[in-house]
């Protein structure tokens, strides 16, 4: 298989994961079973999906540097944009299934709640992401400031996960499963970078 | 004696109603909520009967047909029995009904010890034996925001202390959950200090509110529920209500229980249901009726202010959550 197949098939797999999860809910909504409380499933789902997305994208750079296969790179782009779709949806969803497109509630939550704030900042910081994430754009950009602006999905995840600790009532299981994940993407990140400075 | 006449819940409260089957009719009546139903008989106490039998004995009369009562509609029987937090068998909702199962509800015992005149262990058919059953329709808030109507079977916790005679230094009631960690998954991770405890104040416990339950829907209560007996307390936020019941302790200091224990800043003592005191990470104005889209405004002591405010009289439920 050449170079090139390989690639286009791992962008194929890449969308097919990032696209079934989309489909199983769909179905779950209307043909299945989700439960008592269908409005919360979907928020807590597209919220797990898009925040291991985003640690996905974050590990898509480590997979380069251990495998050195070129195909973690041509993909990134496109991973890291589902995930901002799947947090997109996510507060969609918190905002019409959760709060029933209540604005006062909604702007008061945003306000009020940190576990809200954390989520929203997280959001937020990954609109300037997308939106430099074109190629017409990062033609205009100069490299360095695409890669300063782009380090930010760290920050980004650090505030994601934040949000999903601060709402966990008891169990902290997956949370720290979360949690260790990140501290891990990001040690490796440091440590590459001192590397590569000396 | 004059029964109990418990607060109906107000017409302004009803919406739309998703049609159940009972097979006990126990319902009788369509939308009739709220009104107390006394059971026409007593449950016999013949020897050597499981409680299991002595109450489908019990409940497979047909009770009387009910008064028609301004109504809220009651909660799908599948919703109550399917989105549950009974962490002993798992934190997920959906937990408790996969795991339910496990629960081994026979024999059960009840312990009832400390500031009593008659304590000692007791099987559960001789704990029920000669209790007047009744239906007790009850608006349930969970302190996670979300809420449900269920139609709890049970009898007075005041029938039963008053029957083991509690002494004057009786000042709260304890109460301890199943420990058996070989049999339910959740007791197996220490997510909280096992075996799970919940107290009350005495006068919270003899209040004609508080209930013992053991049934809903007019049947055996389910595992999921909180098999075989189990607290309700309205007025105050779901975990107060403690599941599985296998000792009752009376003392005179005020007891820690689990969630003060896993979070004191959370979790206060009382618990009352109040909408102008926050969880410290949630608004507690609201809730989501299950079954029902948007959020209804919760209501002080979960509506049941007439019944229990005089309570809490000169104590500041904003410190004293």
């Amino acid at each position: 298989m050449s170079q090139r197949t390989a690639i286009t098939a791992f962008r194929l797999l890449v969308l097919a994961g990032c696209v079934t999860p989309a489909g199983w809910l769909v179905w779950q909504w209307f043909f299945g079973d989700l439960g008592a409380v269908p409005g919360e499933a979907v928020v807590h789902f597209t919220g797990m999906t898009g925040l291991t997305l985003l640690l996905v994208t974050i590990a898509f750079s480590p997979a380069f540097r251990f495998t050195g296969w070129v195909g973690f790179m041509a993909a990134r782009r496109q991973i890291g944009l589902w995930a901002f779709f799947w947090l997109v949806a996510h507060m969609l969803a918190w905002m019409g299934l959760d709060q029933y497109w209540d604005w006062p509630w909604i702007r008061r939550e945003m306000i009020e709640l940190p576990y809200i704030r954390y989520g929203v900042a997280a959001l937020a910081l990954l609109v300037p992401l997308a939106l430099t994430s074109f190629r017409r754009v990062q033609k205009v950009i100069r490299y360095r400031a695409w890669h300063w602006l782009h380090r930010l999905i760290y920050v980004s995840a650090a505030l994601g996960v934040t949000h999903f600790w601060i709402l966990t009532r008891a169990d902290y299981m997956i949370p720290l499963i979360f949690v260790a994940v990140l501290t891990g993407l990001i040690v490796f990140r440091i440590v590459d970078a001192m590397r590569h400075r000396r | 004696m004059a029964r109990y006449r418990y607060p109906r819940i107000p017409e302004s409260e009803v919406t739309p109603r998703e049609l159940f089957e009972s097979r006990r009719r126990l319902l009788r009546g369509g939308l009739a909520l709220g009104a107390a139903v006394v059971a026409p008989g007593l449950l016999g106490s013949r020897e050597a009967q499981a409680w299991q039998d002595l109450l489908e004995e019990r409940l497979s009369v047909d009770l009387p047909s009910r008064e028609l009562a301004d109504g809220e509609s009651l909660t799908p029987r599948r919703d109550i029995t399917t989105y549950n937090n009974f962490y002993e068998f798992g934190t997920g909702k959906r937990d408790p009904e996969t795991y339910g199962h496990r629960l081994v509800t026979d024999p059960w015992s009840l312990t009832i010890e400390g500031e009593v005149d008659k304590a000692g262990t007791f099987a559960l058919e001789d704990v029920l034996a000669g209790q007047r059953l009744e239906e007790r329709i009850y608006r349930h808030r969970c302190v996670e925001a979300w809420s449900k109507v269920i139609p709890w079977v049970g009898f007075p916790l005041a029938d039963l202390l008053k029957r083991h005679g509690p002494t004057s230094r009786a000042n709260h009631v304890i109460f301890e959950s199943i420990h058996d960690p070989d049999n339910l998954p959740g007791q197996r991770r220490s997510i909280i200090d096992w075996p799970y405890r919940e107290a009350l104040r005495i006068y919270e416990a003899m209040h004609p509110l508080t209930l013992l339950a053991v049934g809903l829907y007019g049947e055996v209560m389910p595992n999921q529920s909180g098999a075989p007996i189990r607290l309700v307390v309205p007025w105050k936020y779901g975990f107060k209500s403690i599941k599985s019941i296998v000792r009752i302790e009376l003392v005179e200091e005020r007891p820690i229980t689990s969630w003060q224990a896993r979070n004191p800043d959370e979790y206060g003592f009382y618990a009352n249901v109040n909408p102008g005191a926050d969880h410290p990470r949630w608004s507690q104005a609201r809730e989501r009726r299950i079954g029902e889209s948007g959020r209804r405004e919760t209501l002080m002591f979960n509506g049941y202010a007439d019944e229990v405010a005089h309570l809490y009289a000169g104590i500041d439920l904003q410190q004293h959550y």
